[in-house]
């Protein structure tokens, strides 16, 4: 049960900043509130009362995205529902919605933001992964004698363990800055134990431009989730792809590479032997939605003979 | 190997019906109430499984009157007659034969005053759907106004009912006994894929034939299947109660993972009607005996479709790759 | 939170109401504008059955901080058609029987609600996703499935208005699909369960529980909270008037723990209070002083001699031993071609209604002590509650609330006794609610078991012995135990005509959480193993799993394996309907599924891929080119 004495909603950033710079030890900052309430029931973190809460879900500057010069700016109560149903983020961020559609459910997705999202750091959170492989900067206020002040720190910097952010105290993530990935097929891959409110064991997101001929990987961007204390982006495979000809073998041969990068305190053979198929599948559903064709079995099976 | 394999496995099952190795017994009141309505009270009530509206159906049936006129006193120690738990796959059988009796007993007197009126012979008179009449007579009245005749010639048709399952104990040393007078048989089959890259299996299919006696509410005893066979396929695939020296790792539905609409398989449910001969109504049961076969199906078809035996459940997509690995390791060993 | 002044509007009326210590909308929503169809089933986001709309987006009204829906406009449940209306989803759900104890409904049909705003014309795989959040436990799905699309085509016009209508009589209400008498009142959220329900004057009860699953209890300590402002009583073992011990065969659980507590979250005392949230912190003021003991959590080793003992009266920690035995099993054996011989092995699984445990207790004008709670044995409960608090048996009343999932999980008495207990005490009524934590802590679960199997079979299939041993752990209490051995014993070998047999089940005390009845009742582990097991034996003979076990299925005049003889079988007819049914192909279990011609079939589904919603954007973008 949570319980609390003070409820905050600042209707503004500097409002926002002046809140959180009074807020006490016992306080608390949310936005969807999805990750909160959970964790204050038994067998988690029990009974927890907060002195305040501070809301930051009516923050005016936190609403919606901007897209301009080739970066998609997402504010900061940019929820999950917003990937599947918004057709320019869907264009430009062409990962996302398959990402959203395995977080959690429709209802959970309307009230969950991305930003609370890798705010909470969680090791096996679905937000992190794409937004590394989209080279993706979290952008954070604070006051500084009173004034708003900006820093800009990336996203594989931001996260660093689990739970673990560079976020200060009395900082607060404005929004995620991405490279817009229009014109890129994107695809994630995931694995639970069942298809809905599934609770990610791996995940994996590739990015994928091929050249005008539909041959050559003209850029590849992929990253794991789950397999570690924090998200990894895969530079080296993404190097191995990059200019050369579309092949099966090509990607498989890649793919068997980050069964090392597992680092997991549990289960790191069921997660080493997932992720070497994971990768694999993520190129080819990435390549799929370029408009190449899903590979039939017999050339999965030939390209790994 | 392909990364999907399909396969299908199939189990049979058989189950007893009431209480095990003892006498079952369960009691009902009825009242043809005014208005042709009917009050049937007993102590018993819904756990989901229908139960109310099967009592419904079977007051209806044998008092004449409609399953909407029907009225059930349930749920109460103080108010009811004994009908004791709602469990054992008993509801059916025990209480809805002890209502089939005491609508009957109930019947007697309005049929006798009836008869008595119209001067026929009791055994001739029917009554179906708020209708009640004399068979090879055109004598025919709504059950309203025979229940209003009834009263007025001083007679209350109420009635009840107790109904025995028969069942003995268990010899203490060889187990002999004759635990259950019914028993229910029934088959399942599923359909599986196996996703050999992450361990998942989805069920694709199942086929559920049962034996349930005769079926009160085809639709309701469905219901109890599909509801049985996705439990059955819930402790197959995923559900695990753990525990670490006695202190609980799955607090939560957040660990303790239950199936969602997507795990479902495409249900095909098949019932066989073979009547129960020692009960009135001849129904028998399913709420229990459609889950008892569905995960050595599941099982069953994992095998046919990776050569795995899965003999410890759940099937968790990790327990499926490591016995897949094991199957790898032992065949190099075999070429090695 | 006293001072916080809340606005908004509620199915269509305007609310202006303090927030009252309900921190949560969903609690809100129940005990402030008195709306009870969102209900609690986990508290945590998980099952959707508190899901409102907020604004016209479905959210879980369980993880919304009440403040957070200030200014907004909620429908729930109730709002969805007028006062003794249903809408189109509604009588769907009626019609095709998609509510079964009704719980999980009011959420369901909100979720489905939510479905066909957001596109009247998706398709079923889509359906499926946009229910995902919501979680049922008794329907299987399938008839929520069908209403669904149902209704869609309803409101869409594909279908007639007229398709919602009920069926005929025909010639008979028996064997007649009559719809659910009670589903009006599920798929509204108008029915009441235990837990919804309150009484003027009524307490609130908090239990706390043990965090040992071993320990001797050196003293309790309940003045502290006593003393807290707002306590009305705190109650312990030593409040039990009568002859303490309830349990379904062997009494041997008491109502509160008295010297010594068995399983982690064995109740040990007891607090009501004015609120729920005092009691809760009156929980914190008990001091429990424990002595920990060392606990047995295996049930093979709690078998050997020496270990720990859970319950002096069971000094070899059996709860219960069934052996059966029919012919000479040797002499079976020694007839058999081959032995097959292997392991098998289940787990402990929680029932997982949706419901959790509530109850409510008063002492009525009469002096009657009177307990309403969703249990599935009121008769035995006021038995054995007479005992417990020495009162005459027509003294006590059990009133059997709507059960919101039960599987053989309400069966025991586990909370009721502390109810009456304080009722009692106090002459107030008392409520009791379980949280879903305490519910999967506190309460019985499927037995798991551990099976060892040796069938010996000749070369044609027809099996000539089997031995079959299976350990079951029965944890902390006996509960149903005894009767779940017997069972499983007695079906463990399955519908078939057997010589020679030799069948033990046991069920063993440990330190674990308690085993108890649970749909099938010990029948699902065994026949697990015994229909494995043929498979693997079919393997071995190479024959067809429908084939084997024909030669050996019983028969009309069959004895079973307890000797009894069968007066009526329809093993024969079902395995024939089931194998023309599913179209199976004929063949020896040998892994031949890649090579098999009868999968896929139109009685199947497709295979799962996320993203329905947009596969059809992207299907529509293809059409729009063409």
């Amino acid at each position: 049960m949570f319980t609390f004495d003070h409820y905050l909603c600042p209707k503004d950033l500097r409002e926002a900043l002046e809140m959180i710079e009074r807020l006490p030890e016992d306080g608390k900052i949310i936005a969807g509130a999805t990750d909160v309430v959970p964790y204050a029931r038994e067998g988690r973190g029990g009974d927890i009362h907060f002195s305040t809460i501070v809301d930051l879900s009516r923050v005016d500057e936190f609403r919606g995205y901007e897209i301009a010069k080739g970066k998609v700016r997402l504010n900061a109560n940019v929820v999950f529902q917003d990937f599947l149903e918004d057709d320019e983020l869907r264009a430009h961020l062409p990962c996302m919605p398959y990402c959203a559609i395995w977080f959690a459910d429709d209802q959970v997705r309307e009230q969950a933001t991305l930003a609370g999202n890798i705010a909470n750091a969680s090791p096996a959170a679905d937000g992190t992964p794409p937004l590394l492989a989209m080279d993706a900067e979290v952008e954070i206020a604070r006051l500084v004698d009173g004034e708003v002040r900006y820093r800009t720190i990336s996203i594989d910097a931001f996260v660093h363990g689990p739970g673990k952010t560079r976020l200060e105290k009395g900082e607060l993530i404005c929004a995620v800055t991405c490279r817009s990935m229009k014109g890129y097929g994107g695809s994630f891959q995931k694995v639970g134990q069942r298809r809905s409110l599934v609770i990610s064991k791996v995940s994996a997101v590739a990015l994928v431009k091929t050249s005008a001929d539909g041959r050559t990987f003209e850029d590849v961007r992929l990253a794991l989730g789950g397999i570690g204390p924090v998200p990894v982006r895969l530079t080296d495979i993404e190097d191995m792809l990059k200019g050369q000809a579309i092949t099966r073998r090509l990607i498989a041969e890649a793919s068997v590479i980050p069964a090392d990068r597992v680092a997991s305190r549990s289960r790191v053979e069921y997660r080493k032997r997932v992720v070497r198929g994971f990768v694999e599948a993520a190129i080819e559903d990435a390549l799929v939605a370029c408009g190449a064709p899903m590979p039939t079995e017999e050339q999965r099976e030939a390209a790994h003979a | 190997m392909a990364r999907r394999a399909r396969g299908r496995g199939m189990a049979a099952s058989w189950y007893g019906i009431a209480r095990t190795a003892t006498i079952d017994r369960a009691g009902a009141w009825v009242e043809m109430d005014d208005g042709g309505t009917a009050k049937v009270v007993t102590g018993v009530t819904e756990i989901g499984e229908g139960i109310l509206t099967v009592l419904a159906q079977i007051a209806a049936e044998e008092l004449g009157v409609r399953p909407e006129d029907v009225t059930i006193g349930d749920n109460d120690t103080a108010r009811s007659p004994e009908a004791a738990h709602a469990g054992a796959t008993r509801q059916t059988y025990m209480i809805g034969n002890s209502v089939a009796i005491a609508c009957r007993d109930a019947r007697v007197k309005l049929d006798r005053e009836l008869a008595d009126h119209w001067q026929v012979d009791a055994g001739t008179i029917k009554a179906f759907d708020g209708e009640i009449w004399a068979e090879g007579t055109n004598k025919r009245m709504t059950v309203e106004e025979a229940i209003d005749l009834c009263k007025k010639r001083g007679v209350v048709p109420v009635g009840s009912g107790s109904f025995t399952a028969h069942g003995t104990g268990l010899d203490p040393v060889d187990g002999s006994g004759a635990p259950w007078q019914a028993y229910v048989f029934g088959c399942q089959v599923a359909e599986v894929e196996v996703d050999t890259l992450t361990g998942e299996v989805q069920v694709l299919g199942m086929w559920a034939v049962h034996d349930v006696g005769r079926a009160i509410n085809p639709r309701g005893v469905e219901g109890q299947i599909e509801g049985g066979i996705v439990q059955g396929l819930g402790q197959a695939l995923m559900e695990d109660y753990q525990l670490d020296k006695g202190h609980t790792t799955t607090h939560g539905f957040a660990k303790y993972i239950l199936p969602t609409s997507l795990d479902i398989p495409q249900i095909n449910t098949k019932l066989v009607e073979d009547r129960d001969p020692r009960s009135p109504l001849g129904a028998k049961g399913i709420g229990e005996p459609a889950l008892v076969p569905t995960a050595p199906a599941i099982m069953n078809a994992i095998y046919d479709a990776i050569g795995v035996r899965i003999t410890s459940l759940p099937a968790t997509p990790e327990a499926i790759l490591k016995a897949l690995e094991e199957k790898e390791a032992a065949a190099l060993q075999m070429t090695g | 939170m006293p001072d916080t002044m809340l606005n908004m509007t509620v199915n269509g009326r305007k609310v202006a109401k303090p927030i009252n210590g309900q921190y949560r909308l969903l609690d809100f929503l129940r005990e402030e504008v008195h709306l009870t169809g969102a209900k609690e089933g986990c508290g945590a986001g998980e099952c959707g059955t508190c899901s409102v709309f907020v604004d016209g987006k479905l959210v879980k009204s369980c993880l919304m901080p009440t403040a957070k829906a200030d200014g907004a406009e909620i429908q729930t449940v109730e709002g969805l058609a007028g006062r003794g209306e249903l809408t189109a989803l509604q009588q769907a759900f009626h019609k095709t029987g998609a509510s079964q104890c009704g719980y999980c409904i009011p959420g369901m049909v909100m979720a489905a609600t939510s479905a066909l705003r957001e596109n009247p014309y998706a398709d079923i795989e889509e359906i499926k996703e946009r229910l995902g959040g919501n979680i049922c436990r008794c329907t299987g799905y399938t008839k929520i499935f069908e209403a669904v699309e149902l209704a869609r085509d309803v409101m869409n016009g594909r279908l007639p208005a007229t398709a919602l209508d009920p069926d005929g009589a025909g010639e008979s209400y028996i064997g007649n699909n009559v719809r659910r008498l009670d589903a009006p009142s599920k798929v509204s959220g108008a029915l009441k369960y235990a837990g919804d329900m309150v009484m003027q004057d009524m307490l609130h009860m908090q239990v706390l529980r043990s965090p040992h699953p071993h320990a001797r209890i050196v003293s309790i300590d309940t003045s502290a909270a006593e003393a807290l402002e707002g306590v009305e009583c705190v109650i312990t073992h030593k409040d039990v008037p009568g002859k303490d011990g309830f349990g379904v065969f062997v009494h041997d659980q008491p109502v509160m723990a008295r010297d010594k507590v068995r399983y982690v979250g064995e109740a040990v005392a007891a607090v009501s209070a004015e609120t729920h949230e005092i009691a809760r912190r009156a929980l914190a003021l008990i001091k429990v002083e424990y002595e920990e003991l060392p606990g047995v959590f295996d049930p093979e080793e709690a078998m050997q001699p020496g270990a720990v003992v859970v319950h002096d009266y069971a000094q070899d920690n059996v709860v219960k031993h069934i052996p059966i035995r029919k012919g000479d099993v040797e002499a079976g054996f020694a007839a058999a071609d081959i032995i097959v011989e292997n392991s098998y092995s289940t787990q402990q699984v929680e029932h997982a209604y949706l419901e959790p445990e509530a109850g409510l207790a008063y002492v009525d004008h009469d002096g009657v002590v009177t307990v309403v709670s969703p249990s599935q044995n009121i008769t035995h409960h006021r038995h054995m509650l007479s005992t417990i608090i020495d009162k005459p048996i027509n003294k006590v009343r059990f009133i059997m609330s709507p059960v919101g999932g039960g599987f053989g999980g309400k069966e025991d008495m586990i909370y009721q006794g502390m109810l009456a207990l304080t009722a009692m005490k106090t002459g107030r009524p008392v409520r009791l609610v379980f949280t879903r934590e305490e519910s999967i802590l506190s309460t019985a679960k499927r037995h798991p078991s551990r099976v060892t199997y040796k069938m010996g079979l000749k070369n044609d299939g027809r099996i000539t012995a089997v031995s079959f041993r299976m350990i079951s752990d029965g944890g902390a209490y006996g509960m149903s135990t005894e009767g779940v051995m017997r069972k499983a014993a007695i079906l463990s070998l399955g519908p078939y005509d057997l010589a020679n047999v030799e069948i033990d089940t046991y069920g063993i005390y440990t330190n674990n959480t308690p085993s108890g009845a649970f749909r099938t009742f010990g029948a699902m582990q065994a026949q697990f193993a015994t229909e494995s097991h043929l498979d693997i034996c079919a393997e071995k003979l190479g024959l067809d799993p429908f084939e084997i076990r024909r030669r050996n299925m019983m028969k009309i005049g069959s004895l079973t394996h307890t000797q009894q003889k069968l007066e009526t079988v329809s093993i024969a007819e079902v395995l024939e309907t089931a194998e023309a049914f599913c179209r199976w192909e004929t063949g020896a279990p040998t892994s031949r599924g890649a090579t098999r011609t009868d999968l896929g079939g139109p009685d199947t589904r497709a295979s799962c891929t996320l993203g329905a919603r947009f596969r059809q954007i992207v299907d529509d973008k293809k059409q729009e080119v063409a």
